[in-house]
C-alpha cells in the first residue's frame, strides 16, 4: 500500500524504527499527486525538489522527523511564496517563518505543498481563489468547503498526510466535514498566529487537518503554547494531547444546543449527527439539552466584526513594500487604487467595503460596537452552557458539500453555510469536526464537538473514542 | 464693524515626543537615529503579511512616568486602537495608537517664569505662573521617514514603529510666550524623568498648534487654524505671533477665518495655507485586536512610581531654600539634570553653596562644558569658592585660578600655590606698603584729608601695584583709613 | 434602525478601491441585502455586556533588541527601490 494512505501516527512509528525513510513517503505522495492533483487541484505550489532534499536530511529521532506536512497558502515559511490565493501577493517570498511553521520544523517535519484556499481565507467553498478552484475528492462536481479547502481535499484525497489550515469562522472544520477528514480549531490563544496572514485577528486560529483524531492531537502538541511574538497566546505550559487515550465517554455530559438543529437543514446530516449523539448516550454519556439563545445573531455579528478587522488587516496590501504593484501609476493615489483593485478578487473587495462601512463615522455605533456587545452575549451563552455539560455536540455544517458554482452569486446564502461554526470563533472556544456518516450519494457528514476554553484534551478524548468505534475515517474517496 | 478694544488668542498644543528606549514600540528592532537606510527593520515594523505587534514594556512605563510627573490620572486598564489611513510612511496603513482608553488623562504643565522668552521674563504673563491643563497623554508608533525627489519619494522605515508619546493640552494657552514657556517647562519635566531628550530641533519633540482669536470677554472660540512645520520652541513663538496677527488683521477687516492647516515658513516668517479641511478625516478607530488590554495596576504603575525623579518645581524650591541660589539659577539647574547633579556634588562639601552656584552657572557654563565627562571635579568649585570667601585670594586672583583650573584641572589650593597667588593678609607687611603709599602720594593724602574720600583709591592702587595684586583689599582699606585719620 | 443608503463608491474610496460601474451596481445590491440581515442586531438588548477579552493573559515585551532583517532581505520584496529606499510616486501633502 502507498505510504500516502497511512496516518501520521503510523508513519511516525515506522520512521522512528527506520522501517521506512522520509523520502519514501514524499515519493509516494508525489505519485498520488501526479495522478490526481490535476482533478482535485488542492495545491497552489509544490516544490518537489525542496521536499525531497528536506526528506534526505530528515532526522527521524525527532517527534515529527521526516513527516511531510502541507501548509495552507496563508502561512509564511521563509523563502517560500505565500499567495493567500490572491493576485496581490504575486511574487511575494516570505522573509520569515510563522511560529507554527518554525515549531513544525523544529519537531523535524518537512513541507510538501502549499494548499489552495479562498482568497485571504474569505469564503466557504474555495471558489474565491485567484489560482483556480479545488474539487471535492468525494465528488468532483462539488466544492471541498472553505476556506481551507485545499488542505481538506489534499488530506482526504491522500495527497497529503496532514495539513495546516486556519479557521476564522469555520474554515478548518467546514471543509474537514465536507471532505470527510478531521479538522481542529483550537481555543483562541492556544496556537500562535504570528506569521499567519491575518483575516480577522480576534477570530483567526491555526489548526491541523488530518485523517484521524490522534494525528490532530500529535500536531496540536507540537504547535500549542505561548509565543512571545503573539500577545494573544496563552501562557499555560505545553501539553501532550491524547497521550493516554481513554477510549471512553462514560460519565461525559454532552450538550445538544437546540438552536443547532434547524428545520431547514439536510435531513441526512441531521440524522447522522443525532445518530452520533445516540452513540454517546449508549456508551455512558448523558445527553443534556442546552440553549445558546443568541445563535441566530451570530452570522450578523461575525460578518460585521470579521470584515471590520479585515478592512484594516488588508490595508497593508498596497503595492508599496511587496506584492503586486500597478504598472506606471500616475500618482500615489493611482498606485493604491489600481494595485488594490487589480490585485483583490470580488469577495475580498466586497468584504473590505462592508468592513470599512461598519466602522465608518455615523455607523460604527449601530454596527461595529453593537456587534461587539452581542458577541459578549454569545460568549455568555457558551459559558452558561458549559456549566451544564462538558462538551457540546452539533452538526458542523447544515448540509453536505454543495455543487460548484451554486452560491457564487449569492454571498448571503454562502455566509449562512457557516451558521454552526462561527459562534465558537466569536466565543473563542475550541472545536473539532470529524466524520460521522455519509449521505446516500456518498458525501461525508461532519460532527462537531465544542469544548470550553482550553478544553482540547476533553474534545480530543471524546472524538477519539467515537472515531475508533466507527470506520468512517478509513473510507477512501473515489476521485 | 467696530473693532473691539482687544483680541485674545486661544491656543492648544499637540506635542509628539520620541521616547528614550532601546527598541521600537512593537518589535525588537533598535530605536536609534542615524542607521543606514532600512537596516533597522523587521517583518513587524515593515508591516509584512502575518506579523504581529507586541508592546514594549519600557515605553509604557515611561509614558506612565510622564503621566505621574504631570499629575495625570493613570488608566488602570489601557487599550490600543487602530487608526486607519493610507500613507506610504505608515507600513500597515493603520497606526497603532490609543483612542478611547489612553494611558494618561488630565494633568497639567506649570509655566516656569524663567522658561518664558528672555524679553518676557519680567512680564505679567510670566509672573502669573499659570498652570496649563492637559487633556491626555497616549502612546503610539512613529511613521517612516520619506525623502522627496523630482518625481518620486523614497522611504526609509528605520523610524517606523518607534515609540511616540502624544501629549495634548487643553486650549488654555493665550499668548505665544505662554506656548513657548509650556514647551520649555514640559521639556524640563521630560528631561528630569529621562523619558526623552525632547529636542525639537532634532525632531525628538514635535509640536502641532491649534490657534484661534476672539474678542476679549467672548466665551465661544473662533475658527481654529492648525499650524505645522514648527521645528523649534522659538519657532513656535514666532509662528504664533505671526498667525495671531494675521487672524486679528483678517477679522478686523471683516474676513472670515478659514478652518485650515497652515505651514510655518521660518525663513519667510509667515504661515501659508497647506490644506483646507473640507472633510474631516474618518480614521475608523477600533480596538487593536492583536493586543490585549494593558493592566497598569499590576506592577506597571509601581515600576513607574519607583522611577519618579524630584520634579522641577520641587527641586527649584529646595535649591533656593537650602542652598540660597537665585530663582533664575534654580530654574537653570532644574532644566539640566546633569548640570544640577554636578552642582549638587560641588555644593555638598562646602558652606558656600550660593557662591558655588555662581561659579558653575556663570564661569563654568560659559566654557560650554559637558558636566558628565568634565575632568574638572565638582569639589574643586567648592574649594575655589571657599578660598575667596575666606580671603585667601581676591576675586581677580580667583579668575586666574579658574582659568588655570579649566586649562590644567587640579585642586584650586594647589593652583594658588603654584601660581604664587596667595593674598597678603599679614598686617605688618600691609602696613609697610601703606606707609610707602602715603609717603609717595602727598597730594592724594591731602585731598583725602580735605574731604575728597575718593582720593583713597589712588593710595590703594599704589599698594596693589607694589604687592603685585596680592594685598588683601579689605585689610588695605582698613589700614589706610586708620593711618590717614591718625 | 432601517438599512442605510450605502454609497458603495464612497466607501470603496476610503478603502482605496476603484470599482467598475458593474461592480458598483452588483455590490450595492448584495451589500444592501447583507446589511438588512445585520439590522436584526438592533433588536437585541445589550445593556451591561462585559467586554470580550481573549482568554489569554497579556505579556509585554522587555526592552531588549532582537536582530533586524538584513537590508537586502528587507527590500527583497519591494517592487521599486533605489539607494536602499523603497520608491513610490512622489508624496505630495
Amino acid at each position: 500500500m502507498s505510504l500516502a494512505h497511512e496516518t501520521l501516527a503510523s508513519l511516525r512509528r515506522r520512521l522512528s524504527s527506520k522501517e521506512i525513510h522520509s523520502r519514501d513517503i514524499v515519493k509516494d505522495l508525489l505519485t498520488e499527486i501526479g495522478t490526481r492533483e490535476k482533478t482535485v487541484h488542492a495545491f497552489t505550489h509544490i516544490d518537489e525538489k525542496a521536499a525531497l532534499a528536506a526528506a534526505e536530511k530528515a532526522d527521524s529521532s525527532l517527534p515529527l522527523g521526516g513527516i511531510p506536512i502541507a501548509l495552507k497558502d496563508n502561512l509564511n515559511a521563509l523563502g517560500d511564496p505565500c499567495t493567500c490565493s490572491s493576485k496581490i501577493l504575486e511574487g511575494y517570498k516570505a522573509p520569515y517563518d510563522a511560529t507554527a511553521v518554525a515549531r513544525l520544523r523544529q519537531a523535524g517535519a518537512i513541507f510538501l505543498g502549499r494548499t489552495n484556499m479562498d482568497e485571504f481565507a474569505m469564503g466557504s467553498s474555495t471558489e474565491n481563489s485567484a489560482l483556480g478552484i479545488t474539487r471535492n475528492p468525494w465528488d468532483s462536481t462539488r466544492i471541498p468547503g472553505g476556506s481551507s479547502g485545499g488542505s481538506a481535499a489534499a488530506v482526504a484525497g491522500r495527497l497529503a498526510i496532514a495539513a495546516l489550515g486556519s479557521d476564522t469562522g469555520g474554515s478548518i472544520r467546514q471543509p474537514a466535514a465536507l471532505c470527510g477528514c478531521v479538522g481542529l480549531k483550537p481555543t483562541y490563544g492556544r496556537i500562535s498566529r504570528y506569521g499567519l496572514v491575518a483575516f480577522a485577528s480576534s477570530l483567526d486560529q491555526i489548526g491541523p487537518l488530518t485523517r484521524t483524531v490522534e494525528d490532530s492531537a500529535i500536531l496540536l502538541s507540537a504547535l500549542a503554547g505561548h509565543d512571545p511574538r503573539d500577545n494573544t497566546t496563552d501562557l499555560r505550559k505545553p501539553e501532550t494531547f491524547l497521550s493516554k487515550p481513554t477510549g471512553s465517554v462514560q460519565g461525559l455530559r454532552v450538550g445538544l444546543p437546540k438552536e443547532y438543529f434547524l428545520p431547514g437543514m439536510s435531513p441526512e446530516a441531521e440524522a447522522a449527527v443525532r445518530g452520533a449523539a445516540h452513540w454517546f448516550e449508549k456508551n455512558g454519556a448523558t445527553l443534556v439539552e442546552v440553549s445558546l439563545p443568541h445563535t441566530p445573531a451570530a452570522i450578523a455579528v461575525y460578518y460585521i466584526l470579521a470584515t471590520a478587522e479585515a478592512s484594516a488587516n488588508l490595508a497593508r496590501f498596497d503595492g508599496v513594500r511587496y506584492g503586486r504593484r500597478a504598472v506606471e501609476p500616475k500618482d500615489l493615489l493611482d498606485l493604491y487604487h489600481r494595485s488594490r483593485s487589480e490585485g483583490f478578487g470580488p469577495e475580498v473587495k466586497r468584504r473590505i467595503i462592508l468592513g470599512t462601512f461598519v466602522l465608518s463615522q455615523g455607523y460604527a455605533d449601530a454596527y461595529y460596537r453593537k456587534a461587539q456587545k452581542v458577541r459578549g452575549l454569545l460568549r455568555q451563552d457558551f459559558e452558561s452552557a458549559f456549566t451544564k455539560c462538558d462538551l457540546l455536540l452539533t452538526p458542523t455544517s447544515p448540509e453536505p458539500a454543495f455543487p460548484l458554482g451554486e452560491r457564487t452569486q449569492d454571498p448571503l446564502k454562502m455566509y449562512l453555510a457557516d451558521v454552526f461554526t462561527i459562534s465558537t470563533n466569536l466565543a473563542g472556544n475550541g472545536a473539532i469536526s470529524l466524520p460521522c456518516g455519509f449521505t446516500k450519494s456518498n458525501l461525508p457528514i461532519g460532527l462537531q464537538l465544542i469544548g470550553p476554553h482550553f478544553g482540547e484534551e476533553k474534545i480530543l478524548q471524546a472524538a477519539h473514542a467515537y472515531e475508533q468505534s466507527h470506520d468512517f475515517w478509513k473510507r477512501m474517496p473515489p476521485v | 464693524m467696530s473693532s473691539p478694544a482687544k483680541w485674545e488668542a486661544v491656543i492648544g498644543l499637540e506635542v509628539h515626543v520620541q521616547l528614550h528606549t532601546q527598541t521600537k514600540m512593537f518589535c525588537g528592532c533598535i530605536n536609534q537615529y542615524g542607521g543606514a537606510a532600512n537596516s533597522q527593520v523587521c517583518p513587524v515594523c515593515l508591516g509584512m503579511p502575518g506579523s504581529l505587534p507586541v508592546p514594549n514594556e519600557e515605553a509604557i512605563r515611561k509614558t506612565i512616568l510622564t503621566g505621574l510627573m504631570l499629575g495625570c490620572r493613570i488608566a488602570p486598564v489601557a487599550r490600543f486602537d487602530r487608526k486607519n489611513y493610507f500613507y506610504p510612511d505608515m507600513p500597515k496603513n493603520y497606526q497603532i495608537s490609543q483612542f478611547e482608553d489612553p494611558l494618561c488623562a488630565g494633568g497639567a504643565v506649570g509655566l516656569d517664569p524663567f522658561l518664558f522668552p528672555k524679553d518676557l521674563q519680567e512680564s505679567d504673563e510670566a509672573k502669573a505662573k499659570r498652570s496649563i491643563r492637559l487633556t491626555r497623554i497616549h502612546l503610539e508608533e512613529d511613521v517612516a521617514k520619506s525623502f522627496h525627489y523630482e518625481e518620486r519619494s523614497g522611504i526609509d522605515f528605520n523610524r517606523a514603529g518607534t515609540p511616540l508619546m502624544e501629549i495634548v493640552s487643553e486650549a488654555d494657552l493665550r499668548t505665544p510666550g505662554e506656548a513657548f514657556a509650556f514647551l520649555g517647562s514640559l521639556r524640563q519635566v521630560l528631561l528630569s524623568g529621562g523619558v526623552s531628550s525632547a529636542d525639537m530641533e532634532k525632531g525628538q519633540m514635535r509640536c502641532d498648534v491649534n490657534v484661534s482669536v476672539r474678542p476679549v470677554g467672548q466665551k465661544e472660540f473662533g475658527t481654529k487654524v492648525e499650524l505645522k512645520n514648527l521645528n523649534s520652541i522659538s519657532g513656535v513663538r514666532r509662528a504664533l505671533e505671526y498667525e495671531i496677527g494675521r487672524q486679528i488683521g483678517a477679522v478686523e477687516k471683516g474676513e472670515a477665518i478659514q478652518h485650515e492647516t497652515r505651514r510655518w515658513d521660518d525663513d519667510a516668517g509667515a504661515t501659508f495655507t497647506m490644506r483646507t479641511k473640507e472633510k474631516a478625516h474618518d480614521y475608523r478607530y477600533f480596538p487593536e485586536p492583536d493586543l490585549l488590554p494593558v493592566r497598569t495596576d499590576q506592577g506597571l504603575r509601581k515600576a513607574a512610581e519607583s522611577g519618579l525623579p524630584e520634579l522641577p518645581a520641587a527641586l527649584q524650591a529646595r535649591l533656593m531654600q537650602e542652598n540660597g541660589v537665585t530663582a533664575y539659577q534654580a530654574s537653570v539647574l532644574a532644566a539640566d539634570r546633569v548640570l544640577c547633579g554636578y552642582y549638587e556634588k560641588a555644593a555638598a562639601g562646602t558652606k558656600h553653596k550660593a557662591a558655588v552656584a555662581n561659579w558653575i552657572l556663570n564661569d563654568f557654563l560659559a566654557t560650554q562644558p559637558d558636566p558628565a565627562t568634565s575632568p574638572v571635579r565638582p569639589e574643586f568649585f567648592g574649594e575655589l569658592a571657599g578660598l575667596v570667601v575666606e580671603g585667601v585670594i581676591n576675586s581677580a586672583q580667583a579668575k586666574k585660578v579658574f582659568a588655570e583650573l579649566m586649562a590644567n584641572p587640579a585642586s584650586p589650593k594647589a593652583i594658588v600655590e603654584k601660581l604664587g597667588l596667595a593674598q597678603i593678609s599679614d598686617v605688618g607687611a600691609l602696613a609697610a606698603f601703606c606707609d610707602e603709599a602715603i609717603a609717595a602720594n602727598p597730594r592724594s593724602v591731602e585731598d583725602y584729608r580735605s574731604g575728597k574720600s575718593n582720593a583713597i583709591n589712588a593710595l590703594k592702587g599704589f599698594v596693589m601695584k607694589k604687592s603685585q595684586g596680592k594685598a588683601n583689599p579689605t585689610q588695605v582699606d582698613e589700614i589706610l583709613k586708620a593711618k590717614l585719620s591718625a | 434602525m432601517s438599512a442605510p443608503k450605502l454609497n458603495v463608491a464612497d466607501v470603496a474610496g476610503l478603502a482605496r478601491l476603484s470599482l467598475t460601474p458593474d461592480e458598483t451596481t452588483k455590490f450595492t445590491a448584495q451589500l444592501s441585502q447583507i446589511l438588512a440581515h445585520m439590522e436584526t442586531l438592533g433588536q437585541i438588548a445589550t445593556g451591561d455586556v462585559p467586554e470580550v477579552v481573549p482568554p489569554a493573559q497579556p505579556v509585554l515585551r522587555p526592552d531588549m533588541p532582537t536582530p533586524s532583517l538584513s537590508v537586502e532581505a528587507a527590500l527583497a520584496n519591494a517592487p521599486a527601490q533605489s539607494n536602499d529606499l523603497i520608491l513610490v510616486p512622489k508624496i505630495v501633502e
